[in-house]
């Protein structure tokens, strides 16, 4: 399943982010619609962005680690105006921004988008789950609303 | 005081210079408005240019660096020159080390703005300023996305954050909206003095919610420096030099804008703790307050971390304190937070109008706006991620 890419084709395919030696695993990824966040193979904590040790013990033995992005917003904006991206539209709608804690990487935020769903229920505390979308042709992370034990879908 | 602080009230600000701060400089360049801010400093100062040997000059987009400025003031053999990042307390700590370390004796520090094209219409219409774009954008061929968490957007989603963990209304942003329009109309260099009230506040722009247009600060073009050096070297063109008696920069370690761990630690918190550790003086001792206000929420952690209010009571403080005849905040009766109009209303210089008005101020030449015998202000520069810096001033 694994888009194979070289680094310049990497670097062609998001060319709205700078991408690195640090970061290229988690934007390859992104290819493959894949969460990965750095996980130290010697301490076992998750770091996010991605950095070339890790903070916690100095290793440099990381492995970009697919996680299941499902989480808690813990941080929301709503846009009225902002960087210009297909699909994204003030003039229709403020435009949700959020950052999630992510419930199987401890400490580590993801943030966002969130889609098909109105923006005033963009909130603090809003369970997610994650999903792909289209963006200039490469995959996005984004987040749904997810249901809860007991809640509504 | 508990900690090793061998540069208290060792350096002096001589020197205040300024443009205005306008919404369109017309033909001035950055360097231009650089120049005219360095010439009145240094004349201010009564230093002569040949013995001006630091120059330390603030990375904004589009301002000169230290060695072009040099060059465009003829100045002479420098000793030490630097660019730091912007938010004025790094460039006045960085002066201060070279002063007191023996690098230099006498410090040229200046900071110059710029609105990009994107921050106005005119800013826009003008082709010389087209550049910024690319060196804004850091290079990228594809603007940023919506979702990028930088420092600015980064300022709304932690204000989410506040309003959702103190249940507070948006009420107490607009307090500080307030305070720096009321006092910007009693500052003739303010970009803008046109009255404001609560309802106008609550009425505004939604730009990021729920932070609207009057809770960031306004780009402005315009230019501030200041000449530094040694309190011994000031005394002989003073009697009551201005002095720093304290300041300090700081961050946690995992200080990036969605990882920050909490509203109740970060970057202000370890200023704090480091300024309260190094000077003899502390809130309830000072004679006027500075809390940087580049978004109104940074206002609000500057007040409670400070130790004015408790987290999340900083709008309940600004309501104890407001004097209802002048429209601000005076703290206890007597004490005003940002006389001169803050980022919010005279213009956002980052900093810098906050530490000219502090040394204006002390050497008490505020005119209308001048606190009763003014000895000692304490500022609160930068926000929470990394970029948090404090310093006490002091009249000698
Ligand atoms: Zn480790």
């Amino acid at each position: 399943m694994s888009e194979v890419v070289d680094d310049a084709a990497l670097v062609a395919r998001f060319p709205w982010v700078q991408i690195n030696h640090d970061s290229k695993h988690h934007f390859r990824g992104w290819l493959d619609k894949q969460l990965l966040i750095n996980r130290c193979d010697d301490c076992s904590k998750f770091h996010h962005p991605p950095k070339p040790i890790c903070p916690e013990c100095w290793s440099s033995n990381l492995t970009p680690t697919a996680v299941s992005g499902s989480g808690t917003v813990h941080l929301a904006m709503h846009l009225h105006q902002g960087a210009p991206a297909p699909g994204v539209d003030y003039a229709k709608g403020a435009h949700p921004v959020v950052s999630v804690d992510l419930d199987d990487v401890p400490g580590v935020r993801f943030s966002s988008t969130v889609i098909d769903l109105p923006v005033e229920e963009v909130v603090i505390g809003l369970p997610v789950k994650l999903d792909w979308v289209e963006r200039y042709g490469s995959p996005f992370p984004v987040f749904r609303k997810r249901a809860t034990a007991g809640g509504e879908s | 005081m508990s900690r090793r602080n061998p540069m208290r009230d060792e350096i002096a600000i001589v020197g205040l210079g300024s443009t205005d701060f306008s919404r369109d400089s017309g033909g001035t360049s950055a360097a231009g408005l650089a120049a005219e801010a360095c010439i009145n400093a240094i004349r201010d100062s009564g230093i002569d240019k040949s013995e001006i040997d630091g120059v330390v000059g603030a990375l904004e987009p589009g301002a000169p660096r230290a060695n072009e400025m040099s060059t465009i003031l003829g100045l002479k053999d420098i000793t030490h020159h630097s660019s730091p990042m912007p938010v004025a307390v790094f460039g006045l700590v960085d002066a201060m080390t070279a002063i007191f370390s023996g690098q230099c004796d006498t410090v040229l520090l200046y900071f110059a703005f710029t609105r990009a094209p994107w921050n106005s219409r005119s800013a826009a219409k003008d082709p010389f300023r087209s550049y910024l774009g690319g060196m804004m954008g850091g290079g990228l061929k594809a603007p940023p996305m919506p979702e990028s968490i930088d420092p600015s957007a980064a300022y709304t989603a932690w204000a989410a954050r506040y309003i959702h963990e103190y249940d507070v209304p948006r009420e107490d942003f607009g307090r500080v909206a307030l305070n720096m329009r009321a006092n910007a109309a009693r500052n003739p260099k303010a970009a803008m003095k046109a009255p404001l009230t609560m309802e106008g506040y609550l009425q505004a722009r939604m730009i990021r919610d729920p932070l609207c247009m009057l809770d960031m600060d306004i780009p402005v073009d315009g230019a501030d420096a200041f000449i530094l050096t040694t309190t011994e070297k000031a005394k002989k063109l003073t009697p009551n030099p201005v002095v720093v008696h304290a300041a300090t920069a700081g961050m946690v370690g995992s200080n990036t804008e969605d990882q920050l761990p909490s509203l109740a630690r970060h970057g202000q918190h370890v200023v704090v703790e480091a300024l309260k550790d190094r000077s003899d003086v502390w809130t309830d001792d000072i004679d006027v307050f500075f809390p940087y206000d580049g978004f109104s929420i940074i206002t609000l952690g500057w007040i409670e971390n400070m130790g004015f209010a408790k987290p999340g009571g900083a709008g309940r403080f600004m309501q104890e304190h407001w004097d209802d005849d002048l429209g601000c905040v005076m703290i206890d009766g007597r004490v005003p937070m940002n006389p001169h109009g803050g980022s919010l209303s005279e213009g956002a210089s980052r900093g810098t109008g906050h530490l000219r008005e502090a040394v204006t101020q002390l050497r008490r030449e505020a005119g209308d706006r001048q606190v009763h015998e003014a000895s000692t202000a304490l500022i609160g520069c930068g926000g929470f991620f990394f970029n948090s810096q404090g310093a006490v001033l002091k009249r000698l």
